[in-house]
Protein backbone atom coordinates (compact mmCIF):
# COMPACT_ATOMS: atom_id res chain seq x y z
CA UNK A 1 0.00 0.00 0.00
CA UNK A 2 2.83 2.38 0.97
CA UNK A 3 6.46 1.93 0.01
CA UNK A 4 9.48 4.19 0.48
CA UNK A 5 12.81 3.13 -1.03
CA UNK A 6 16.02 5.03 -0.28
CA UNK A 7 14.08 8.22 0.35
CA UNK A 8 15.92 11.38 1.35
CA UNK A 9 14.42 14.82 1.80
CA UNK A 10 16.42 18.03 1.89
CA UNK A 11 14.39 21.24 2.24
CA UNK A 12 15.30 24.21 0.02
CA UNK A 13 16.95 25.93 2.99
CA UNK A 14 19.36 23.00 3.31
CA UNK A 15 17.69 21.24 6.27
CA UNK A 16 17.98 17.46 5.88
CA UNK A 17 14.71 16.00 7.18
CA UNK A 18 15.03 12.37 6.00
CA UNK A 19 18.06 10.18 5.20
CA UNK A 20 17.80 7.07 3.05
CA UNK A 21 14.50 5.85 4.50
CA UNK A 22 13.13 2.40 3.54
CA UNK A 23 9.64 1.60 4.70
CA UNK A 24 6.89 -0.80 3.62
CA UNK A 25 3.35 -0.54 4.98
CA UNK A 26 0.82 -3.22 4.09
CA UNK A 27 -2.76 -2.62 3.13
CA UNK A 28 -5.05 -2.51 6.13
CA UNK A 29 -2.30 -2.11 8.73
CA UNK A 30 -2.03 0.33 11.62
CA UNK A 31 1.37 1.98 12.07
CA UNK A 32 2.74 4.44 14.61
CA UNK A 33 5.47 6.79 13.48
CA UNK A 34 7.22 7.97 16.62
CA UNK A 35 10.18 10.11 17.59
CA UNK A 36 11.08 13.45 19.13
CA UNK A 37 9.79 16.56 17.50
CA UNK A 38 11.92 17.56 14.53
CA UNK A 39 12.92 14.02 13.59
CA UNK A 40 10.99 14.02 10.31
CA UNK A 41 7.61 12.42 11.09
CA UNK A 42 5.58 15.15 9.45
CA UNK A 43 8.02 15.28 6.55
CA UNK A 44 7.56 11.57 5.91
CA UNK A 45 3.77 11.94 5.88
CA UNK A 46 4.04 14.93 3.53
CA UNK A 47 5.92 12.77 1.04
CA UNK A 48 2.98 10.36 0.99
CA UNK A 49 0.36 12.96 0.01
CA UNK A 50 2.89 14.80 -2.14
CA UNK A 51 3.04 17.96 -0.13
CA UNK A 52 6.80 17.53 -0.50
CA UNK A 53 8.82 15.73 -3.15
CA UNK A 54 11.78 13.54 -2.13
CA UNK A 55 15.27 14.75 -3.05
CA UNK A 56 16.08 11.16 -3.95
CA UNK A 57 14.47 7.75 -3.68
CA UNK A 58 11.09 6.45 -4.67
CA UNK A 59 7.68 6.85 -3.05
CA UNK A 60 4.79 4.56 -4.00
CA UNK A 61 1.30 4.96 -2.54
CA UNK A 62 -1.49 2.64 -3.66
CA UNK A 63 0.49 1.65 -6.77
CA UNK A 64 1.04 5.29 -7.71
CA UNK A 65 4.62 6.55 -8.12
CA UNK A 66 4.22 9.72 -6.07
CA UNK A 67 7.75 11.09 -6.56
CA UNK A 68 7.34 11.31 -10.34
CA UNK A 69 3.61 12.06 -10.33
CA UNK A 70 2.54 14.79 -12.73
CA UNK A 71 1.10 17.87 -11.04
CA UNK A 72 -2.26 17.38 -12.73
CA UNK A 73 -2.61 13.90 -11.19
CA UNK A 74 -2.06 15.03 -7.60
CA UNK A 75 -5.79 15.66 -6.88
CA UNK A 76 -6.60 12.05 -7.75
CA UNK A 77 -3.89 10.79 -5.37
CA UNK A 78 -5.17 12.99 -2.56
CA UNK A 79 -8.76 11.81 -2.96
CA UNK A 80 -7.41 8.43 -1.93
CA UNK A 81 -5.67 9.73 1.18
CA UNK A 82 -7.36 11.30 4.19
CA UNK A 83 -5.15 13.57 6.31
CA UNK A 84 -5.77 14.73 9.90
CA UNK A 85 -3.69 17.27 11.83
CA UNK A 86 -3.06 18.34 15.38
CA UNK A 87 -4.86 21.66 14.79
CA UNK A 88 -7.92 20.07 13.08
CA UNK A 89 -7.96 22.65 10.24
CA UNK A 90 -11.73 23.06 10.31
CA UNK A 91 -13.32 26.09 8.64
CA UNK A 92 -14.73 28.22 11.42
CA UNK A 93 -17.54 29.83 9.39
CA UNK A 94 -18.92 26.47 8.27
CA UNK A 95 -20.91 24.02 10.37
CA UNK A 96 -19.67 20.49 11.03
CA UNK A 97 -21.92 19.24 8.26
CA UNK A 98 -20.62 21.89 5.84
CA UNK A 99 -17.01 21.18 6.78
CA UNK A 100 -17.42 17.51 5.99
CA UNK A 101 -19.46 18.18 2.84
CA UNK A 102 -16.83 20.68 1.68
CA UNK A 103 -14.34 17.89 0.92
CA UNK A 104 -16.88 16.29 -1.42
CA UNK A 105 -18.25 19.47 -2.95
CA UNK A 106 -14.87 20.82 -4.00
CA UNK A 107 -14.04 17.54 -5.70
CA UNK A 108 -17.17 17.76 -7.81
CA UNK A 109 -19.33 15.15 -6.06
CA UNK A 110 -22.99 15.15 -7.03
CA UNK A 111 -25.32 16.64 -4.41
CA UNK A 112 -27.24 13.37 -4.25
CA UNK A 113 -24.05 11.57 -3.18
CA UNK A 114 -23.04 14.35 -0.77
CA UNK A 115 -26.39 13.97 1.01
CA UNK A 116 -25.77 10.26 1.37
CA UNK A 117 -22.06 10.26 2.26
CA UNK A 118 -21.87 13.09 4.81
CA UNK A 119 -24.34 11.55 7.33
CA UNK A 120 -22.59 8.19 7.03
CA UNK A 121 -19.23 9.73 7.88
CA UNK A 122 -20.64 11.80 10.75
CA UNK A 123 -22.28 8.66 12.08
CA UNK A 124 -18.97 6.77 11.93
CA UNK A 125 -17.25 9.37 14.17
CA UNK A 126 -20.33 9.76 16.39
CA UNK A 127 -21.07 13.40 15.58
CA UNK A 128 -24.48 13.13 13.90
CA UNK A 129 -26.09 15.11 16.69
CA UNK A 130 -23.62 18.01 16.23
CA UNK A 131 -24.01 18.32 12.47
CA UNK A 132 -25.48 21.85 12.57
CA UNK A 133 -22.98 23.17 15.10
CA UNK A 134 -19.98 25.41 14.38
CA UNK A 135 -16.46 24.18 15.29
CA UNK A 136 -16.06 26.84 17.98
CA UNK A 137 -18.96 25.22 19.87
CA UNK A 138 -17.24 21.81 19.95
CA UNK A 139 -14.74 20.29 22.38
CA UNK A 140 -11.27 19.51 21.09
CA UNK A 141 -12.10 15.84 20.79
CA UNK A 142 -15.27 16.62 18.86
CA UNK A 143 -13.37 18.94 16.55
CA UNK A 144 -10.89 16.21 15.81
CA UNK A 145 -13.73 13.78 15.14
CA UNK A 146 -15.21 16.30 12.70
CA UNK A 147 -11.81 16.53 11.00
CA UNK A 148 -11.64 12.73 10.80
CA UNK A 149 -15.16 12.65 9.34
CA UNK A 150 -14.00 15.10 6.67
CA UNK A 151 -10.87 13.06 5.95
CA UNK A 152 -12.90 9.86 5.58
CA UNK A 153 -16.02 11.11 3.82
CA UNK A 154 -14.66 10.28 0.37
CA UNK A 155 -13.77 6.70 1.42
CA UNK A 156 -9.98 6.99 1.10
CA UNK A 157 -7.88 3.84 1.39
CA UNK A 158 -5.35 5.53 3.63
CA UNK A 159 -5.72 7.77 6.67
CA UNK A 160 -2.66 9.78 7.71
CA UNK A 161 -2.74 11.41 11.16
CA UNK A 162 -0.09 13.95 12.16
CA UNK A 163 -0.13 14.28 15.97
CA UNK A 164 -3.93 13.78 16.03
CA UNK A 165 -4.09 13.94 19.83
CA UNK A 166 -1.46 16.65 20.30
CA UNK A 167 -4.07 19.18 21.44
CA UNK A 168 -6.30 16.80 23.39
CA UNK A 169 -6.63 15.78 27.04
CA UNK A 170 -6.15 12.10 28.00
CA UNK A 171 -9.81 11.11 27.83
CA UNK A 172 -10.33 12.73 24.43
CA UNK A 173 -7.06 11.15 23.32
CA UNK A 174 -8.33 7.70 24.25
CA UNK A 175 -11.58 8.37 22.42
CA UNK A 176 -9.81 9.42 19.22
CA UNK A 177 -7.40 6.46 19.32
CA UNK A 178 -10.36 4.09 19.73
CA UNK A 179 -12.02 5.74 16.77
CA UNK A 180 -8.87 5.33 14.66
CA UNK A 181 -8.73 1.68 15.62
CA UNK A 182 -12.36 1.16 14.56
CA UNK A 183 -11.61 2.88 11.24
CA UNK A 184 -8.63 0.56 10.77
CA UNK A 185 -10.70 -2.52 11.48
CA UNK A 186 -13.11 -1.46 8.71
CA UNK A 187 -10.16 -1.79 6.30
CA UNK A 188 -8.52 1.65 6.09
CA UNK A 189 -4.72 1.73 6.34
CA UNK A 190 -3.91 4.09 9.22
CA UNK A 191 -0.56 5.84 9.84
CA UNK A 192 -0.27 7.91 13.02
CA UNK A 193 2.67 10.21 13.72
CA UNK A 194 2.85 10.93 17.43
CA UNK A 195 5.18 11.53 20.32
CA UNK A 196 2.56 10.46 22.86
CA UNK A 197 4.23 7.54 24.65
CA UNK A 198 1.14 6.46 26.62
CA UNK A 199 -0.96 6.06 23.49
CA UNK A 200 1.68 4.01 21.69
CA UNK A 201 2.46 1.76 24.63
CA UNK A 202 -1.21 1.04 25.33
CA UNK A 203 -2.11 0.14 21.72
CA UNK A 204 0.74 -2.32 21.02
CA UNK A 205 0.75 -1.85 17.26
CA UNK A 206 3.60 -1.62 14.79
CA UNK A 207 5.97 1.17 15.83
CA UNK A 208 8.40 2.83 13.42
CA UNK A 209 10.83 5.00 15.30
CA UNK A 210 12.54 7.91 13.56
CA UNK A 211 15.56 9.72 14.89
CA UNK A 212 17.28 12.59 13.09
CA UNK A 213 15.60 11.59 9.86
CA UNK A 214 16.58 7.92 9.97
CA UNK A 215 14.57 4.83 10.94
CA UNK A 216 16.02 3.72 14.25
CA UNK A 217 13.83 0.67 14.75
CA UNK A 218 10.66 -0.87 13.38
CA UNK A 219 8.79 -3.32 15.67
CA UNK A 220 5.58 -5.27 15.30
CA UNK A 221 3.53 -4.83 18.49
CA UNK A 222 6.17 -2.37 19.71
CA UNK A 223 6.59 0.22 22.42
CA UNK A 224 7.44 3.91 22.20
CA UNK A 225 10.91 3.17 23.59
CA UNK A 226 12.25 -0.22 22.58
CA UNK A 227 12.53 -2.38 25.70
CA UNK A 228 11.29 0.30 28.06
CA UNK A 229 7.64 -0.71 27.61
CA UNK A 230 8.20 -4.07 29.30
CA UNK A 231 10.02 -2.60 32.29
CA UNK A 232 7.25 -0.06 32.70
CA UNK A 233 4.81 -2.94 33.04
CA UNK A 234 6.82 -4.70 35.75
CA UNK A 235 5.24 -4.49 39.17
CA UNK A 236 6.87 -2.36 41.86
CA UNK B 1 -28.63 20.14 -13.65
CA UNK B 2 -27.35 19.73 -10.10
CA UNK B 3 -28.77 22.76 -8.29
CA UNK B 4 -27.02 21.85 -5.04
CA UNK B 5 -23.65 22.14 -6.76
CA UNK B 6 -24.57 25.44 -8.38
CA UNK B 7 -25.81 26.82 -5.07
CA UNK B 8 -22.59 25.73 -3.34
CA UNK B 9 -20.49 27.37 -6.04
CA UNK B 10 -22.44 30.65 -5.96
CA UNK B 11 -22.28 30.60 -2.17
CA UNK B 12 -18.49 30.34 -2.34
CA UNK B 13 -18.32 33.23 -4.84
CA UNK B 14 -20.57 35.34 -2.64
CA UNK B 15 -18.46 34.61 0.46
CA UNK B 16 -15.35 35.57 -1.49
CA UNK B 17 -16.95 38.70 -2.79
CA UNK B 18 -18.10 39.99 0.57
CA UNK B 19 -14.86 39.01 2.31
CA UNK B 20 -13.19 42.34 1.52
CA UNK B 21 -16.00 44.58 0.42
CA UNK B 22 -13.99 47.80 0.67
CA UNK B 23 -11.44 46.58 -1.82
CA UNK B 24 -14.22 45.32 -4.07
CA UNK B 25 -15.76 48.80 -4.19
CA UNK B 26 -12.42 50.22 -5.27
CA UNK B 27 -12.13 47.58 -7.95
CA UNK B 28 -15.66 48.15 -9.20
CA UNK B 29 -15.13 51.92 -9.16
CA UNK B 30 -11.92 51.68 -11.16
CA UNK B 31 -13.57 49.49 -13.75
CA UNK B 32 -16.53 51.89 -13.89
CA UNK B 33 -14.33 54.95 -14.46
CA UNK B 34 -12.39 53.12 -17.16
CA UNK B 35 -15.53 52.06 -18.94
CA UNK B 36 -17.25 55.44 -18.69
CA UNK B 37 -14.21 56.95 -20.38
CA UNK B 38 -14.19 54.14 -22.92
CA UNK B 39 -17.87 54.79 -23.65
CA UNK B 40 -17.32 58.55 -23.95
CA UNK B 41 -14.35 57.95 -26.20
CA UNK B 42 -16.26 55.57 -28.47
CA UNK B 43 -19.10 58.10 -28.65
CA UNK B 44 -16.82 60.99 -29.62
CA UNK B 45 -14.96 58.84 -32.12
CA UNK B 46 -18.16 57.60 -33.76
CA UNK B 47 -19.54 61.10 -33.90
CA UNK B 48 -16.42 62.42 -35.57
CA UNK B 49 -16.36 59.52 -38.00
CA UNK B 50 -20.01 60.00 -38.93
CA UNK B 51 -19.51 63.72 -39.26
CA UNK B 52 -16.30 63.34 -41.26
CA UNK B 53 -17.84 60.84 -43.66
CA UNK B 54 -20.87 63.08 -44.07
CA UNK B 55 -18.63 65.99 -44.99
CA UNK B 56 -16.46 63.90 -47.24
CA UNK B 57 -19.38 62.53 -49.21
CA UNK B 58 -20.44 66.08 -49.92
CA UNK B 59 -17.09 67.32 -51.14
CA UNK B 60 -17.28 68.88 -54.55
CA UNK B 61 -14.44 69.89 -56.78
CA UNK B 62 -15.07 73.33 -58.18
CA UNK B 63 -13.59 73.43 -61.67
CA UNK B 64 -13.15 77.01 -62.94
CA UNK B 65 -12.77 77.30 -66.67
CA UNK B 66 -10.59 79.74 -68.52
CA UNK B 67 -12.22 83.02 -69.62
CA UNK B 68 -12.02 82.17 -73.30
CA UNK B 69 -13.96 78.93 -72.83
CA UNK B 70 -17.51 79.76 -73.83
CA UNK B 71 -20.62 77.74 -73.07
CA UNK B 72 -20.33 75.59 -76.15
CA UNK B 73 -16.71 74.69 -75.54
CA UNK B 74 -17.43 74.14 -71.89
CA UNK B 75 -20.14 71.59 -72.62
CA UNK B 76 -17.52 69.51 -74.39
CA UNK B 77 -15.90 68.87 -71.03
CA UNK B 78 -19.00 66.97 -69.86
CA UNK B 79 -17.98 64.05 -72.09
CA UNK B 80 -14.49 64.01 -70.55
CA UNK B 81 -15.98 63.89 -67.05
CA UNK B 82 -18.48 61.20 -68.05
CA UNK B 83 -15.64 59.05 -69.32
CA UNK B 84 -13.83 59.17 -65.97
CA UNK B 85 -15.02 56.22 -63.84
CA UNK B 86 -14.02 57.97 -60.60
CA UNK B 87 -16.45 60.82 -61.15
CA UNK B 88 -19.97 60.46 -59.84
CA UNK B 89 -21.49 63.56 -61.39
CA UNK B 90 -20.54 66.83 -63.00
CA UNK B 91 -22.86 69.83 -63.08
CA UNK B 92 -22.21 72.73 -65.39
CA UNK B 93 -22.61 76.09 -63.70
CA UNK B 94 -22.49 78.94 -66.23
CA UNK B 95 -21.24 82.26 -64.82
CA UNK B 96 -24.72 83.79 -64.46
CA UNK B 97 -25.95 80.80 -62.43
CA UNK B 98 -22.81 80.97 -60.33
CA UNK B 99 -23.61 84.47 -59.22
CA UNK B 100 -27.15 83.46 -58.34
CA UNK B 101 -25.93 80.49 -56.35
CA UNK B 102 -23.54 82.64 -54.43
CA UNK B 103 -26.43 85.00 -53.59
CA UNK B 104 -28.50 82.04 -52.45
CA UNK B 105 -25.79 80.77 -50.16
CA UNK B 106 -24.61 84.05 -48.72
CA UNK B 107 -27.99 85.80 -48.69
CA UNK B 108 -28.23 89.52 -47.95
CA UNK B 109 -24.59 89.70 -46.82
CA UNK B 110 -23.63 89.59 -50.48
CA UNK B 111 -24.29 92.92 -52.14
CA UNK B 112 -24.28 92.53 -55.94
CA UNK B 113 -25.08 96.16 -56.56
CA UNK B 114 -21.40 97.00 -56.20
CA UNK B 115 -20.40 94.71 -59.04
CA UNK B 116 -20.04 96.32 -62.49
CA UNK B 117 -19.52 92.99 -64.21
CA UNK B 118 -19.92 89.30 -63.25
CA UNK B 119 -16.46 88.29 -61.95
CA UNK B 120 -17.18 84.58 -61.98
CA UNK B 121 -15.90 82.22 -64.66
CA UNK B 122 -17.90 79.37 -66.11
CA UNK B 123 -17.50 76.37 -63.86
CA UNK B 124 -18.27 72.72 -63.25
CA UNK B 125 -19.11 71.20 -59.89
CA UNK B 126 -17.70 67.69 -59.88
CA UNK B 127 -18.59 65.01 -57.34
CA UNK B 128 -16.23 62.10 -56.85
CA UNK B 129 -17.43 58.62 -55.91
CA UNK B 130 -14.67 57.93 -53.35
CA UNK B 131 -13.71 60.84 -51.07
CA UNK B 132 -10.13 59.55 -50.94
CA UNK B 133 -9.76 60.12 -54.68
CA UNK B 134 -10.67 63.83 -54.56
CA UNK B 135 -7.08 65.14 -54.72
CA UNK B 136 -6.12 62.79 -57.61
CA UNK B 137 -9.22 63.63 -59.63
CA UNK B 138 -8.68 67.34 -59.05
CA UNK B 139 -5.10 67.05 -60.31
CA UNK B 140 -6.07 65.24 -63.48
CA UNK B 141 -8.83 67.78 -64.21
CA UNK B 142 -6.30 70.54 -63.67
CA UNK B 143 -4.25 69.27 -66.62
CA UNK B 144 -7.07 69.92 -69.09
CA UNK B 145 -6.19 73.02 -71.22
CA UNK B 146 -9.69 74.47 -70.80
CA UNK B 147 -9.41 74.47 -67.00
CA UNK B 148 -8.06 77.54 -65.22
CA UNK B 149 -8.12 76.22 -61.68
CA UNK B 150 -9.64 73.56 -59.41
CA UNK B 151 -10.63 74.02 -55.81
CA UNK B 152 -11.90 71.81 -52.99
CA UNK B 153 -11.98 71.86 -49.22
CA UNK B 154 -8.95 69.64 -49.06
CA UNK B 155 -7.10 71.11 -46.14
CA UNK B 156 -10.07 71.33 -43.86
CA UNK B 157 -11.14 67.78 -44.47
CA UNK B 158 -7.69 66.37 -44.22
CA UNK B 159 -7.03 68.19 -40.97
CA UNK B 160 -10.28 66.89 -39.58
CA UNK B 161 -9.41 63.33 -40.46
CA UNK B 162 -5.92 63.70 -39.10
CA UNK B 163 -7.30 65.06 -35.83
CA UNK B 164 -9.67 62.13 -35.64
CA UNK B 165 -6.81 59.69 -36.17
CA UNK B 166 -4.67 61.31 -33.48
CA UNK B 167 -7.61 61.45 -31.11
CA UNK B 168 -8.25 57.78 -31.85
CA UNK B 169 -4.66 56.81 -31.03
CA UNK B 170 -4.55 58.90 -27.86
CA UNK B 171 -7.90 57.45 -26.83
CA UNK B 172 -6.74 53.89 -27.42
CA UNK B 173 -3.59 54.52 -25.38
CA UNK B 174 -5.58 56.11 -22.56
CA UNK B 175 -8.11 53.29 -22.49
CA UNK B 176 -5.32 50.71 -22.53
CA UNK B 177 -3.62 52.39 -19.57
CA UNK B 178 -6.88 52.62 -17.66
CA UNK B 179 -7.73 49.00 -18.40
CA UNK B 180 -4.35 47.94 -17.10
CA UNK B 181 -4.79 49.90 -13.90
CA UNK B 182 -8.30 48.48 -13.47
CA UNK B 183 -6.87 45.00 -13.98
CA UNK B 184 -4.18 45.67 -11.38
CA UNK B 185 -6.75 46.82 -8.83
CA UNK B 186 -8.85 43.71 -9.48
CA UNK B 187 -5.77 41.48 -9.29
CA UNK B 188 -4.87 43.00 -5.92
CA UNK B 189 -8.41 42.55 -4.66
CA UNK B 190 -8.37 38.92 -5.69
CA UNK B 191 -4.99 38.49 -4.03
CA UNK B 192 -6.47 39.76 -0.78
CA UNK B 193 -9.37 37.34 -1.15
CA UNK B 194 -6.97 34.52 -1.87
CA UNK B 195 -5.06 35.49 1.26
CA UNK B 196 -8.25 35.69 3.33
CA UNK B 197 -9.21 32.25 2.04
CA UNK B 198 -5.82 30.57 2.27
CA UNK B 199 -7.18 28.05 4.81
CA UNK B 200 -9.99 27.03 2.47
CA UNK B 201 -7.56 26.77 -0.41
CA UNK B 202 -5.17 24.65 1.65
CA UNK B 203 -8.00 22.27 2.55
CA UNK B 204 -9.24 22.14 -1.02
CA UNK B 205 -5.76 21.16 -2.15
CA UNK B 206 -5.49 18.64 0.66
CA UNK B 207 -8.73 16.83 -0.19
CA UNK B 208 -7.91 16.73 -3.88
CA UNK B 209 -9.72 19.62 -5.55
CA UNK B 210 -8.23 20.42 -8.95
CA UNK B 211 -6.47 23.73 -9.46
CA UNK B 212 -9.14 24.59 -12.03
CA UNK B 213 -11.86 24.07 -9.46
CA UNK B 214 -10.01 26.11 -6.83
CA UNK B 215 -9.51 28.87 -9.35
CA UNK B 216 -13.10 29.06 -10.54
CA UNK B 217 -14.72 30.99 -7.65
CA UNK B 218 -11.94 33.58 -7.76
CA UNK B 219 -12.26 33.95 -11.52
CA UNK B 220 -16.01 34.34 -11.07
CA UNK B 221 -15.36 36.92 -8.38
CA UNK B 222 -13.06 38.93 -10.67
CA UNK B 223 -15.56 38.74 -13.51
CA UNK B 224 -18.33 39.82 -11.16
CA UNK B 225 -16.34 42.89 -10.13
CA UNK B 226 -15.70 43.66 -13.80
CA UNK B 227 -19.35 43.19 -14.75
CA UNK B 228 -20.62 45.31 -11.85
CA UNK B 229 -18.14 48.04 -12.78
CA UNK B 230 -19.33 47.91 -16.38
CA UNK B 231 -22.98 47.97 -15.32
CA UNK B 232 -22.31 51.01 -13.16
CA UNK B 233 -20.55 52.67 -16.09
CA UNK B 234 -23.45 51.88 -18.41
CA UNK B 235 -25.78 53.51 -15.90
CA UNK B 236 -23.66 56.66 -15.87
CA UNK B 237 -23.37 56.67 -19.66
CA UNK B 238 -27.11 56.18 -20.11
CA UNK B 239 -27.78 59.08 -17.80
CA UNK B 240 -25.30 61.17 -19.76
CA UNK B 241 -26.92 60.14 -23.03
CA UNK B 242 -30.33 61.32 -21.84
CA UNK B 243 -29.09 64.49 -20.18
CA UNK B 244 -26.15 65.70 -22.24
CA UNK B 245 -26.65 64.48 -25.79
CA UNK B 246 -29.92 66.37 -26.49
CA UNK B 247 -28.25 69.58 -25.33
CA UNK B 248 -25.24 68.89 -27.51
CA UNK B 249 -27.50 68.06 -30.42
CA UNK B 250 -29.30 71.40 -30.17
CA UNK B 251 -26.01 73.30 -29.88
CA UNK B 252 -24.14 71.45 -32.59
CA UNK B 253 -27.00 71.07 -35.02
CA UNK B 254 -24.79 70.08 -37.95
CA UNK B 255 -23.51 66.97 -36.14
CA UNK B 256 -25.65 63.85 -36.13
CA UNK B 257 -25.44 61.89 -32.89
CA UNK B 258 -25.96 58.24 -33.25
CA UNK B 259 -25.19 55.43 -30.82
CA UNK B 260 -26.01 51.76 -31.26
CA UNK B 261 -26.87 51.39 -27.59
CA UNK B 262 -27.52 47.69 -27.22
CA UNK B 263 -24.37 46.53 -28.99
CA UNK B 264 -22.36 49.10 -27.09
CA UNK B 265 -23.75 47.88 -23.75
CA UNK B 266 -22.78 44.31 -24.52
CA UNK B 267 -19.35 45.41 -25.65
CA UNK B 268 -18.77 47.39 -22.48
CA UNK B 269 -19.97 44.51 -20.29
CA UNK B 270 -17.67 42.19 -22.21
CA UNK B 271 -14.76 44.56 -21.63
CA UNK B 272 -15.50 44.63 -17.90
CA UNK B 273 -15.81 40.86 -17.67
CA UNK B 274 -12.64 40.35 -19.68
CA UNK B 275 -10.60 42.72 -17.51
CA UNK B 276 -11.85 40.92 -14.38
CA UNK B 277 -11.23 37.49 -15.87
CA UNK B 278 -7.67 38.17 -16.98
CA UNK B 279 -6.74 39.92 -13.74
CA UNK B 280 -8.09 37.20 -11.44
CA UNK B 281 -6.73 34.37 -13.61
CA UNK B 282 -3.18 35.58 -13.17
CA UNK B 283 -3.67 36.61 -9.56
CA UNK B 284 -4.86 33.16 -8.41
CA UNK B 285 -2.53 31.32 -10.76
CA UNK B 286 0.48 32.88 -9.10
CA UNK B 287 -0.72 31.72 -5.70
CA UNK B 288 -1.54 28.15 -6.75
CA UNK B 289 1.83 27.57 -8.37
CA UNK B 290 3.61 28.59 -5.18
N1 LIG C 1 9.15 23.51 5.14
C1 LIG C 1 10.33 23.28 5.77
N2 LIG C 1 11.43 23.95 5.39
C2 LIG C 1 12.60 23.74 5.99
N3 LIG C 1 12.78 22.87 6.99
C3 LIG C 1 11.72 22.18 7.42
C4 LIG C 1 10.44 22.36 6.85
N4 LIG C 1 9.58 21.52 7.48
C5 LIG C 1 10.29 20.87 8.40
N5 LIG C 1 11.58 21.26 8.38
C6 LIG C 1 12.67 20.73 9.22
O1 LIG C 1 12.78 19.35 8.95
C7 LIG C 1 13.03 18.64 10.14
C8 LIG C 1 11.93 17.62 10.35
O2 LIG C 1 10.72 18.29 10.60
P1 LIG C 1 9.32 17.55 10.80
O3 LIG C 1 9.16 16.58 9.68
O4 LIG C 1 8.28 18.58 10.95
O5 LIG C 1 9.55 16.80 12.15
P2 LIG C 1 8.49 16.18 13.17
O6 LIG C 1 7.17 16.15 12.51
O7 LIG C 1 9.04 14.85 13.52
O8 LIG C 1 8.50 17.09 14.36
C9 LIG C 1 13.10 19.66 11.24
O9 LIG C 1 14.48 19.98 11.45
C10 LIG C 1 12.37 20.85 10.69
O10 LIG C 1 12.89 22.04 11.22
MG1 LIG D 1 5.42 17.13 13.08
Amino acid sequence: MISLRGVSLVYPNGTRALYDVDLEIEKGSFVFLVGHSGTGKSSLLKLLYREELPSSGQVVVDDIRVDTLRRGRVPKLRRNIGVVFQDFKLLSHKTVWENVAFALQVTGTRTKDVMRMVPRSLDLVGLSHKARVFPSELSGGEQQRAAIARALVGNPKILLCDEPTGNLDPSNTTEIMELLQRINIKGTTVVVATHNQAVVDRMRRRVVRLEHGRILHDDERGYYFRGLGQTALLPG
Amino acid sequence: MDWGRLRFFLGEVFTNFTRNAGMQFTAIGTVAVTIVLLGAFLFVRDTIATFGNGVLSQIEIAVYLKDDVDDAKARGLAATFAADPRIASATYVPRRDGLKRMKDVLGSDFDTSLLTANPLPNAYHVRVKDPDLVPAVARSIDRDPRVAKTDYAADTVQKLLKAATILGRAGVALIALLSISAAIVIANTIRLTVFARRREIAIMQLVGATNMYIRLPFIAEGMLAGLLGAALAIGVLTLAAYEVVPKLASTLAFVTFHVNTLTLCFELLAVGAAVGLIASWFSVGRHLRA
